[in-house]
């Protein structure tokens, strides 16, 4: 048995496919691939394929982690070639190899953010508020979650979970570039913090595109 | 190829993945080099969609040609709808995204009555007037097969053509048709009339109906050269018939997430109340050699780690030990399981269920239909008590614990002692658990009862049958759940407005087409969804339209009076019918096929050969 990280990037309308459907889709892509993948040893033997940090439903990235564990010789690169002619378009295998790091090493991520405007006045004036936003420490938002099996909405201090955050206009376009805090402890998802900038100022886009660039880890070195 | 507008609406449904297409396996063309646009629409959600065999067959063979691009069309859930209708952007086929009113064939697969309006709803979608008479041009062709055009008059002034039957070959016939009279320039009807000639297609306004004074039907009159009577088109030898290679293999989770093997066609059970039991007949089987090879090409091409075998009735199949032994042989290593669906308690070998080891454990499910012997005999579902309880104390001994059991209410000849008679039948299989020696410490049994309604249907003995008024099947209801006192077993009941619609629009005749037109103006569609169901609009558009919905559902019909579907040929003979409908009045069965043959006649449309007496034998 060996352990294989796989990167995947995601993009077009294939971002349209939630994490669990991701799941099948690569489950079922590595049986057509016919790469001789490790099974679980319980009852119900599974595939074991481990996709290491969850891609909110309409967001793009460029290279995301997925631990596979194989049984049998088989190169890094011809499992990467192998699935790349299976796949369906929209998901790619960037590239296969040893993990560096481990998964609970993820602190954060970069997102590339474009937000489209109806005109180009309403995008200068968020992208000149949203930057005095952010720089005030607090932008205020509600999180659904759970306590004790109930669900309730806690009150979260965005800003918290902030730690790079660079904002240009061109046109009717705003582009952000920012860091948020990923993985388990923390994590910000970007359309939270689009929504939340959007009310605070109120100014509403007509259409977002966020894209995850990468995953960083806690002194913002690369996630390997 | 999705449009960019649609692209933009995606973020604000539910399930995305419903409407961007890009699966694998789904099949993009250059729409400059072909001859025909074919929609295929399934006219319900794509996850319901998406699990039916029917589509994946027509789609790959239509797909097979090169002059024909074939796409898949679903009904949009009600918010996509929403934002479609605001932002004027026309249903679309998911493989181009170009709206489906510039097709050539839009083609419906009518699988359930409950569907109806989303048919309507579809055609208004895409742009085009619902009415066949509004749509001059002779494309887009609008066609509709699957079971319920057994009798789809409901839905005739909708529908340029109906392709009763299977239709693996009729496609083809009719995508060759279409292509010539294109091509000459043809009017609708011009093309209309010729395709009358084809068999097993039927073109509604071909036939003049008319009516006598107390509504029931005159005459059925066909026009211009149209047969009178449209013959259903059968497939004679599945082994050498079109099977797809590929799967289009949806990323969303669907019903039936698997490979489907078809491993014959019709049924020998002659259940009276199953229309599918009768409307598929004659009995064809497909070789063992065949669905093995079949199975193993569309594992590896979908990369699914299970395998459905389908049929009416799978332990009927007379190959099914040495294909189950052949399949092991692969699916083992490959780590794939094989689903059985449909078996029935009285003919499973025990050693078949052995060999399936490797198989996930799912729910045990026995469908004894109903409560007593004397109604099982009268519906001719030829299984016993005690083959029940034998195969629940098997299921027991081997680990389960739980169970479900279908019945139905509302049979016809049902009394209170048989509803009475289910609780007491679910009861006895809870004691059996009970008597079980080695049952599984500190574990309760959970025994499910589902109860549905019966709905009477067109082409079975039970066609001129009255269904239980909505007030009866409620009192039955609530008798049924006075009648069980123990919390180990769950009792649920399908809604009641649903099912008295069903049995109006199952035996419909033409009247009805302006109660549904009506029921969708005011807003109806996905009536099978129980939350969506608005009985109020129905029953608005009933009154409206001085129409009684007990006229079809409540009423017992003559043996002599002309059924809306008299013009229908599926191959079993009316007396046939009678016969049978007489022996379920005196609570007489009738052997399955394989041990007589009741001459139902349906092999005539074979060449007189039914599997069921053989397959050498005509």
């Amino acid at each position: 048995m060996r352990a294989v990280r796989i990167w995947y990037k995601k993009y077009g309308t294939a971002k349209f496919i939630s994490h669990l459907d991701l799941y099948r889709c690569l489950c079922r892509a590595v049986r057509r691939a016919g790469i001789p993948l490790w099974y679980t040893e319980g009852f119900n033997p599974r595939p074991y394929l481990n996709i290491l940090m969850a891609l909110p439903l309409g967001q793009e990235a460029d290279c995301e982690p997925v631990d596979i564990r194989i049984e049998g010789e088989m190169s890094d690169e011809e499992i990467a070639q192998r699935l790349n002619s299976v796949l369906p378009s929209g998901i790619e295998i960037v590239r296969a190899g040893t993990a560096e790091c481990m998964a609970n090493e993820i602190a954060y991520a970069l997102y590339d953010i474009s937000l489209a405007f109806e005109s180009v006045n309403k995008a200068m004036d968020f992208a000149a508020e949203v930057s005095k936003l952010i720089e005030s420490g607090e932008l205020l938002a509600e999180k659904a979650s759970k306590k004790g099996g109930k669900r309730v909405i806690k009150q979260i201090n965005l800003c918290e979970s902030i730690a790079k955050f660079n904002t240009t206009a061109d046109n009717s376009i705003v582009s952000i570039k920012a860091v948020l805090s990923a993985g388990n402890t923390a994590n910000l998802n970007p359309d939270l913090l689009t929504s939340a900038m959007e009310q605070a100022l109120d100014i509403h886009s007509e259409y977002t595109n966020i894209v995850r660039r990468g995953l960083l880890k806690q002194d913002f070195s690369e996630f390997r | 190829m999705l449009p960019a507008n649609v692209e933009k609406i995606l973020p604000l449904v539910q399930k995305p993945g419903r409407y961007t297409g890009g699966e694998l396996n789904s099949v993009i063309k250059d729409k400059n080099s072909v001859d025909i646009r074919f929609a295929f629409c399934f006219p319900d959600t794509y996850e319901i969609g998406m699990s039916h065999l029917g589509m994946k067959i027509l789609y790959s063979l239509a797909n097979a040609r090169d002059d024909t691009w074939c796409e898949r069309v679903f009904a949009p859930w009600k918010d996509m709808e929403e934002q479609m209708r605001r932002k004027g952007i026309p249903l679309y086929g998911l493989e181009s995204g170009d709206g489906i009113r510039d097709f050539d064939i839009i083609g419906f697969t009518l699988q359930y009555e409950m569907c109806y309006t989303n048919v309507l709803n579809m055609l208004d979608l895409s742009g085009l007037p619902v009415r066949s008479e509004n749509r001059k041009s002779l494309t887009p062709l609008v066609i509709a097969g699957g079971p319920c055009v057994c009798n789809a008059e409901p839905l005739a002034p909708f529908i340029d053509i109906f392709l009763p039957g299977e239709g693996e070959e009729v496609i083809n016939e009719l995508i060759d048709l279409l292509k010539e009279y294109k091509k000459k320039g043809s009017s609708k009807e011009e093309f209309l009339i010729a395709a009358a000639q084809v068999k097993g297609i039927y073109v509604p306004s071909l036939y003049d109906v008319s009516y006598n004074e107390d509504f029931t039907i005159k005459k059925i009159t066909p026009l211009k050269g149209a047969p009178e009577r449209v013959e259903k088109r059968i497939i004679s030898d599945l082994d050498k018939c079109f099977y797809p290679e590929k799967f289009v293999v949806p990323f969303l989770e669907v019903v039936h997430d698997r490979v489907t093997a078809e491993i014959f066609r019709g049924c020998i059970r002659g259940c009276r109340f199953c229309q599918a039991g009768f409307i598929y007949r004659p009995i064809r089987e497909k070789n063992a050699q065949t669905i093995n090879k079949q199975c193993k090409a569309l594992c590896d091409s979908t990369g699914y780690d299970e395998i459905s075998l389908c049929s009416l009735s799978t332990s009927d199949y007379t190959e099914l030990t040495p294909l189950l032994s052949d399949m092991i042989k692969w699916t083992d290593s490959e780590k794939i399981n094989i689903a059985l669906p449909s078996l029935r308690v009285d003919n499973f070998p025990q050693e078949l269920m052995k060999k399936l080891t490797g198989v996930r454990r799912s729910g045990l499910t026995f469908a004894p239909e109903a409560g007593t012997q004397r109604l099982r005999d009268a519906i001719n579902k030829n299984i016993t008590e005690d083959e029940v309880l034998s195969t629940a104390r098997k299921a027991f001994s081997g680990g389960w614990t739980s169970v479900k059991l279908y019945f139905m209410q509302g049979l016809p000849t049902e009394t209170l002692e048989d509803i009475e008679g289910i609780a007491v039948l679910a009861q006895k299989v809870v004691d059996e658990f009970y008597r079980n020696p080695d049952k599984p410490k500190g574990k309760s049994v959970s025994v499910s009862v589902s109860v549905s309604s019966f709905v009477p249907k067109p082409f079975t003995p039970f066609q001129w049958e009255p269904q239980d008024s909505a007030e009866l099947l409620l009192k039955k209801q609530n008798h049924l759940r006075n009648c069980i006192s123990t919390r180990k077993i769950n009792l649920s009941f399908h809604k009641i407005p649903t099912i008295s619609l069903e049995a109006v629009l199952a035996r419909g005749d033409r009247r009805l087409a302006d109660v549904i037109e009506s029921a969708w103006r005011k807003g109806c569609s996905f009536d099978g969804w129980d939350d969506e169901f608005r009985f109020d609009l129905w029953k608005q558009a009933f009154e409206e339209a001085g129409i009684s919905p007990e006229f079809y559902a409540n009423r017992r019909r003559e043996y002599d009076e002309i059924l809306p579907w008299d013009h229908m040929d599926y191959g079993i003979s009316k007396s046939f019918l009678i016969n049978e409908s007489k022996k379920a009045n005196m609570s007489a069965t009738s052997p399955h096929c394989r041990e007589k043959c009741h001459a139902c006649g349906a092999s005539r449309l074979n060449g007189g050969v039914c599997h069921a007496r053989g397959k050498n034998m005509v």
